[in-house]
């Protein structure tokens, strides 16, 4: 274990990321990049990237403070070496996003009261099933909530707006490519050190079988609206940026899918994900209940 | 190549081997680059000297064939894996803990 933990090292995460993909990068994107003026032009469409937006502020405030908490709990040093730099990476997430909202035009003294509005319910409630095991100290439940659940979603969600952004608005795109490497590498903790953790204390696999149920409800109740909130404005978003081309997304179409298309790829995604990451470490996939 | 048998012989057959470029994967330092590539999503076919690693999803190549047996490292996610047959007769890979 130890070697395979020797990977996680703050040595290289150094190499990897700031001197690596995120070298000669402002705020995760190049120098003079700015967002699109299909988007700053129009008042519907740069709210519906404010409220987008939001939810991204939120989902890495959540990846804060949770990584930063499983530093405490992790069993030995060279997870905690790790953890430390996952909660830089997550912080400087929360960063990028926040500075996205400053670049759509919410104001420094306004960020607060517009993430209360806009933000989704149903996506805190996801945040806060987690959270409530790390703060009960539980290290096993509260990464596979953090690095499988949680980045999971994240993975994917962010993987499908880089692929809608990547001609339109490049710099978010940019944005996007850089917290995904960084999901790469937390995913890839997450299901190595858990997998044998899992094995030690299969007595806990209730337990966390049942956190996952709840963070999957809340996850697909937070798709719901946004996809309900979002279905508006899909069209006009098309009509600004013009044809540019396929954008395809595990065999959709994004450039042409209706919002409920979009919906249905997204959660077949990244519960196809869950199902697949959980049963390597040895848990089975826990379907919610009416949702 | 469902049969066993087809990849003992196979096994004997010197494996193809490939000269490999960059194809703009950034997220490895430079040296590393070129053993890497995004996958495209369905549709994109790998080649011999290619396989998806199950937990990033880039792309793995190496400079000669992959065959079933071969231990690979994803230096993006971390992970090692064992090569294997799936059960549709593709190379997959096995993540070891």
């Amino acid at each position: 274990m130890a070697d395979f933990l020797n990977s996680y090292s703050i040595q290289r995460w150094l190499e990897l990321c700031p001197q690596g993909y995120l070298e000669d990068t402002v705020n995760g994107h190049q120098e003079g990049e700015t967002e699109a003026e299909s988007i700053l032009e129009d008042d519907d469409l740069r709210t519906a990237a404010i409220r987008s937006t939001v939810q991204l502020v939120v989902g890495e405030r959540a990846a804060l403070a949770a990584s930063s908490g499983l530093v405490n709990l992790a069993p030995d040093y060279p997870s905690k070496h790790f953890l430390a730099t996952q909660t830089l990476d997550e912080a400087r997430h929360v960063e990028i996003f926040t500075e996205r909202l400053y670049d759509l035009g919410v104001k420094r003294a306004d960020l607060e009261s517009t993430i209360d509005n806009f933000v989704n319910p149903h996506l805190v409630k996801f945040a806060e099933v987690l959270l409530e095991k790390i703060d009960s100290g539980d290290f096993i439940a509260g990464v596979v909530g953090q690095n499988i659940v949680l980045e999971g979603l994240a993975f994917s969600v962010f993987e499908m707006m880089e692929t809608t952004n990547r001609v339109p608005n490049p710099k978010f795109a940019h944005t996007l490519a850089g917290t995904i490497a960084d999901e790469r590498r937390h995913v890839g903790f997450g299901e190595n050190r858990i997998g044998s953790l899992i094995k030690e204390h299969p007595e806990k696999k209730p337990e966390v079988e049942q956190m996952q149920k709840d963070m999957a409800y809340h996850m697909l109740k937070t798709f719901s609206l946004s996809f309900e909130e979002g279905a508006d404005t899909v069209d006009k978003e098309r009509e600004a940026i013009g044809d540019v081309g396929e954008a395809n997304f595990h065999g959709t179409d994004l450039s042409s899918a209706s919002s409920q298309e979009m919906q249905a790829v997204l959660e077949a995604t990244v519960i196809s994900e869950f199902r697949t990451r959980l049963a390597r470490i040895g848990l089975e996939y826990q379907a919610p209940v009416g949702v | 190549m469902n049969d066993p048998n087809e990849q003992a012989v196979l096994s004997e057959v010197p494996r193809q081997t490939f000269e490999l470029e960059e194809c703009g994967f950034r997220e490895v330092p430079k040296k590393w680059r070129k053993f890497y590539r995004h996958w495209e999503g369905p549709g994109d076919e790998l080649g011999p000297n290619e396989i998806i690693c199950p937990v990033c999803k880039v792309v793995i190549r190496s400079k000669r064939e992959i065959r079933v047996g071969d231990r690979l490292y994803c230096m993006p996610c971390m992970s090692r894996m064992i090569v294997v047959l799936g059960e549709d007769g593709t190379l997959q890979t096995d993540v070891t803990y």
